[in-house]
């Protein structure tokens, strides 16, 4: 099994729970090679897109499968009154949620990007349906706790799914976007009832700015400048709802619901779509109050589309770049995470994507001293994901050459499911014009058939965050006596992932309790407390100059794959109980017996 | 509990007042105070802050009304008087003045002008003529305190200066929350400063002054004999002293401008309280409102922003931040050298071959925008009096800076009033000889120095001396220094005057609020149905329908004609709904013109709105030449 050491050294109570679980028989025979493959307790589909009401009754159904390990609850309501679902697994057996690392899991913030909603479903079915059946995944789940916010926008995903797809990105609550004083009145109208908010394009013969392409009559494709197309493009489907004179221009919403968040908020005219205020959108708010009554979140996943990228911050330059111990945690996720998930990248936000402020993951990041990442799901790479296809999109006489690559893909792969033939159609503004174009369920999200494996690969790389959050071990305890009733006791403590305890970022910011090393026995006093410089030397300890040997801060944490050896001059005698605590990395605790 | 009264105020207000304002005309600014009492008496407490709003406005509700704004921590009213005839064009469609006060807890005094502001507009409705046209026309939102717990504080139980709410909030990061907050030692009732003869310490005794203390400069030969510690004991025994008191958050550092990220006092994040949540949610949704006014510890109105757009610099007390400046480490305790990890390897960097979108928030005042700040602190000071201010305080997530910066309307700052002493020479004939000579010296003074002088000239008891104690752990120390409140607090004999002046002066602002209006219309008929419709927009207020940095920000809607006939009538000109982004006042006007088809006789009516400069209507009957 890979990244057994995990298990193999901890002494913690819960690492020894979950041995236990494995060793008490919850593994099945499935294992083995001769029987056909374990039935699953729920069916769930993975190759469909669910609407609010479809996710939440799968949600639903989940919990009841599970009770034992799934609650599901709303972190609260969207402004559209719908929930913001949330599913917590926590195997209660191995202690209360608060004790352990968990990862925070989200999706769908914008509400066009609707496939992270089913990543999150299927990791919690997969995690479900694997627990006791597969060694790793038991693991996981009795050391971790997991959040799961499918959609964090359910107005928008619901607008995407009921609607024609237009305007989805947003949230719901009411922005002024033409400065008229009306709020919201006048979007896209699907006139001709297709379910598509179409282009709108007419023929005007020897005037226009486009013409259809001799490769595909599906394509209109500019004309070269000096030349003259038989088309004009009169931008989207809709009427001017408010006789103000324009079309469009005052749709649902009107902000970006992914600029509101705490660090770094600027204004509109530097992030456009951020609001007023930080935390000012309900689901926002919602969500950010629970993050912050949940300080046990170590890691931070939100699933976004499109372009296949696993994206950390900064989003903004100006903001400087991370602590370099920060930068070589993220680096180790992020280029693991490159060899899982082919066709992504892992970049910084700003650099390579573009400025974002008052991004999720920045406030998780800086805000709450939480590693994080957001997935772009889906690239158009993996349309023709072969090098040999690739080579033929080299070729402009190829059916596949890129600008035919689609239509292609949706004639022999997808049995022209996404392509709206143009039609005609009358205009109350424009007259005769035709309608037609993409669907919705076309190019930021996979095709239906590729989405269980977009799920599975991205699962298993936020999997692979959520176990490489930090993990405290304490271990090989030394008593020696120095004279009389004082002892030098020494203890190794040990992070045994990735991830540190607490992060450089999170330090600078203050944004996250210290650790703590307490010592605790009735007959016992501290001296004096120092880290040991070098465990096979002889040498005095570097002073832990605090003045409260009970109760040591470690404000910047303990990091990842890192031991460090405390040494206590301590008087007395009996039991002293050491033990190291950490808010996101959990707790770990020895007993010297003085004598 | 006990608290110490102020004392020997009152003996001296003549002195006091009088110098505060000293170019005062006004008939009762030197009548001497009926009785001696207890200034504390003059200040309203949560209870009698609202017995006497629920009292000004009873009776009053045409032109007064009384509304919470949402609950602070522990409960107490966010209350927001909005004054303004309610009848003609509802309130929320009129220019308005927003006046916030307190929004650090011991900055009361804002509390009490602006009580005594709102008592100014009503009692004088109907009969001064400006008071009457400001709340026929305009209206004013005034939310007197804006953080009621902190500012229970001075009414009850030590006095400690609270500034911030009473969030509790772990200050030093220790993992624990308001362990370690000041006490009381010598049982004065107030929370002083303690000094402890150490080698180590940074300060030494004024030599000046020997009840202040400086920095000790190693460069002019001087050496530290002092450390100083607020009063108190090490509560949780982590070597520091009060590090981590009850609350808070400073509700005047927590808005969106300059925001001191992840500092003590600021809160984690922007917006984080009640309290600011319920202002800013009432702001955003009286996009009406064409000014702001806010009384703390800053200012732009006694000092307007220089040529750069850019405030004078602060001049804080010095003492309260030595204090606290022997804490400055303990959000530092603990941090160890971190080991290079095993699997460190060169660390990615930040891929630099996209160049970032640059623009970065503005933080002066625009050029065009100038002028009218500089306008109004002539005016400010020429109403009030105040001269000069000896203590400010930088501003970083102050609101009257949201104000300008983000919500894009002019917006000002002002402690209310100020610990001035008379100059030295103002009785003395040779006042005009010698004040070259006073303002040299003045430089040379500190802030605290000042107001010492200032406190001492008017016997206004707001300093401790400093007297021995023997402290549990300190062994022997001197406890002394400033008293709470009293600093940044007048006698209540002050805010009486200043008061109604404030009132003046809000009254001032709202006449200069933009006012848009159809100016001139001309239907020119061309036969056939056809109009051409001339219209003419004016601005006749002072300041302009947006400030340039509004325009910039995008803060302030652009103002909208809206010519109200069906599109497809419009055969020529402007849009049907058009926008200017800023039309400047005193008189300006901008043209607009169309061609429509119509009938002869039909009336066609024309919108301009206006989000700071009001709104206007012309019915245009279609007839003409």
């Amino acid at each position: 099994m890979r990244r057994a050491n995990c298990v193999a050294k901890k002494s913690v109570v819960l690492s020894l729970l979950a041995i236990s679980f494995a060793a008490g028989g919850l593994m099945q025979p499935a294992n083995g090679q001769s029987a056909s493959d374990a039935k699953f307790k729920v069916r769930l589909d993975f190759n469909r897109w669910h609407d609010y009401d479809e996710l939440k009754a799968d949600m639903l159904t989940l919990a009841e499968a599970y009770p034992k390990f799934l609650t599901y609850s709303s972190l609260g309501e969207s402004h559209g009154g719908r929930e913001i679902m949330l599913m917590t697994i926590n195997n209660p057996d191995t202690g209360p949620e608060l004790s352990k690392s968990a990862m925070y899991i989200e999706a769908n913030v914008h509400g066009n990007e609707i496939q992270g909603s089913e990543v999150s479903l299927y990791t919690i079915w997969y995690l479900m349906e694997h627990y006791g059946r597969n060694e790793m995944v038991t693991r996981l789940v009795d050391e971790r706790v997991f959040y799961i916010a499918p959609s964090v926008n359910p107005d928008g995903r619901q607008h995407f799914m009921a609607g024609t797809g237009s305007g989805a990105r947003t949230g719901h609550v009411p922005v002024d976007s033409d400065n008229d004083g009306l709020y919201d009145e006048d979007g896209p109208d699907d006139l001709n009832g297709n379910g598509v908010t179409d282009q709108i394009r007419k023929y005007v013969p020897g005037e226009g700015t486009h013409r259809i392409s001799h490769r595909d009559e599906r394509i209109l494709e500019p004309v070269p400048p000096g030349e003259k197309g038989d088309y004009v493009l009169l931008g989207y489907e809709g009427i001017d709802n408010d006789g103000d004179g324009r079309v469009n221009e005052d749709p649902v919403g009107g902000y970006d619901p992914n600029r509101n968040w705490g660090a770094d908020w600027q204004p509109n005219y530097i992030q456009g779509g951020s609001m007023d205020y930080p935390f000012q959108l309900p689901e926002a708010r919602a969500v950010n109050d629970f993050l912050m009554s949940h300080p046990n979140i170590a890691g931070v996943q939100s699933y976004h589309n499109t372009g296949g990228m696993i994206l950390r911050g900064p989003g903004a330059e100006w903001q400087g770049t991370y602590p370099p111990e920060d930068i070589a945690v993220y680096d180790v996720l992020g280029k693991t995470g490159e060899r899982m998930l082919p066709y992504y990248d892992y970049i910084v936000i700003w650099s390579g994507l573009y400025t974002v402020h008052g991004g999720f993951i920045d406030w998780t990041n800086d805000g709450l001293g939480m590693i994080s990442f957001s997935n772009e799901l889906w690239n158009g790479g993996q349309y023709f994901n072969s090098p040999k296809l690739k080579e033929q999109q080299q070729d402009s006489e190829n059916e596949i050459e890129p600008r035919r690559a689609s239509y292609f893909f949706d004639d022999y792969l997808e049995f022209g499911e996404q392509f709206v033939e143009w039609e005609a159609f009358d205009h109350p503004d424009y007259g005769p014009v035709e309608l037609g174009g993409w669907k919705k369920t076309r190019g930021r999200v996979p095709p239906r058939f590729m989405n269980e494996e977009l799920s599975h690969r991205n699962m298993a790389f936020t999997l692979y965050q959520a176990d490489e959050m930090p993990m405290m071990n304490a271990d090989n305890v030394s008593v020696e006596k120095v004279n009389g009733d004082v002892y030098r006791v020494r203890v190794d403590f040990e992070n045994t992932r990735v991830a540190p305890t607490i992060t450089a970022r999170a330090a600078e910011n203050n944004v996250v309790d210290p650790d703590l090393i307490t010592v605790s026995g009735r007959n016992v006093e501290v001296i004096s407390a120092g880290w040991v410089r070098d465990r096979y030397k002889t040498s005095a300890t570097a002073m832990i100059d605090q003045h409260d040997l009970n109760r040591i801060m470690v404000r910047n944490g303990h990091p990842g794959h890192t031991t460090r050896t405390i040494e206590y001059l301590l008087r007395g005698r009996g039991d002293a109980t050491i033990a190291y605590s950490s808010q996101k990395g959990g707790t770990a605790e020895v007993t010297a017996s003085l004598r | 509990m006990h608290y110490k009264k102020f004392v020997l105020l009152l003996l001296l207000f003549p002195v006091l007042i009088a110098q505060v304002v000293a170019a005062s005309t006004s008939a009762d600014w030197n009548a001497k105070p009926a009785a001696v009492a207890d200034p504390i008496d003059g200040y309203h407490n949560f209870a009698a802050l609202s017995a006497a709003l629920q009292r000004a406005v009873r009776g009053n509700s045409e032109i007064a009304r009384l509304s919470s704004l949402g609950n602070s921590l522990e409960g107490r009213e966010i209350w927001m008087v909005e004054v303004g005839n309610r009848a003609g064009v509802a309130t929320d469609s009129r220019p308005a003045l927003l006046i916030v006060a307190n929004l650090d807890g011991d900055q009361l005094v804002g509390s009490e002008i602006s009580l005594r502001i709102i008592d100014y507009l009503i009692a004088g409705y109907g009969s001064d003529e400006g008071i009457t046209k400001a709340l026929d026309n305009s209206v004013f939102y005034i939310i007197p305190r804006a953080n009621p717990d902190g500012a229970e504080r001075l009414f009850s139980g030590v006095q400690t200066g609270q500034t911030t709410n009473m969030r509790p909030m772990d200050d030093d990061n220790d993992g624990r929350t308001d362990e370690d907050g000041p006490e009381d030692l010598n049982g004065d009732g107030l929370i002083g400063i303690m000094r402890v003869a150490d080698a180590m310490g940074a300060y030494m005794v004024d030599p000046e002054e020997p009840r202040l203390m400086k920095a000790a400069d190693a460069a002019a030969g001087e050496s530290g004999t002092h450390v100083l510690y607020w009063e108190g004991i090490d509560s949780d025994g982590d070597g520091f002293y009060n590090e981590d008191p009850l609350g808070g958050v400073n509700l005047n550092r927590n808005f969106q401008h300059a925001y001191p990220y992840y500092q003590v006092g600021s809160g984690p994040h922007m917006i984080s309280e009640e309290e600011t949540r319920a202002i800013m949610d009432f702001a955003i949704a009286h996009r009406n409102i064409s000014a702001v006014l806010t009384f703390g510890p800053h200012d732009n109105l006694v000092n307007a922003p220089n040529n750069k757009g850019e405030l004078a610099a602060p001049k804080e007390l010095l003492l309260p931040g030595f204090a606290d400046a022997s804490n400055t480490d303990a959000r530092k305790t603990g941090t160890f050298a971190t080991p290079r990890p095993r699997f460190f390897r060169r660390a990615q960097q930040d891929r630099t071959g996209r160049p970032s979108s640059g623009r970065r928030p503005e933080t002066t005042v625009n050029k065009t925008d100038r002028e009218y700040f500089t306008r109004v602190s002539e005016e400010y000071k020429k109403v009030t009096g105040l001269e000069s201010l000896p203590a400010t305080e930088k501003p970083a997530g102050a609101l009257f800076e949201y104000g300008y910066y983000q919500f894009g309307v002019p917006s000002f700052s002002t402690p209310g009033w100020a610990p001035v002493s008379a100059p030295a020479a103002a009785d003395s004939a040779d006042a005009a000889k010698g004040s070259k000579r006073n303002d040299t010296a003045k430089k040379n003074e500190s802030v605290d120095g000042e107001i010492l002088k200032w406190m001492d000239a008017v016997g206004h008891d707001g300093f401790v001396e400093w007297s021995t104690y023997d402290h549990p752990t300190l062994g022997d120390v001197e406890i002394g220094g400033f008293v709470p409140y009293r600093a940044k607090n007048p006698p209540t004999a002050v805010i009486d005057s200043l008061g109604p002046r404030h009132g003046e002066f809000a009254v001032h602002l709202a006449s200069l609020f933009p006012s848009v209006r159809v100016a001139k219309v001309e239907v020119t008929d061309h036969g056939g149905g056809v109009f051409r419709i001339e219209v003419e927009v004016e601005n006749g207020g002072f300041f302009p329908t947006s400030t340039a940095h509004g325009v910039v920000s995008r803060s302030v809607k652009p103002t909208m004609v809206q010519l109200e006939v069906d599109p497809e009538a419009l055969l020529s000109g402007d849009a049907k709904t058009s926008f200017f982004p800023a039309l400047e006042g005193s008189g300006k006007r901008r043209a607009f013109e169309w061609i429509i088809s119509g009938n002869r006789g039909e009336t066609v009516t024309l919108r301009v709105v206006s989000q700071k400069g009001g709104r206007d209507t012309a019915d245009i009957v279609l007839r003409g030449e």
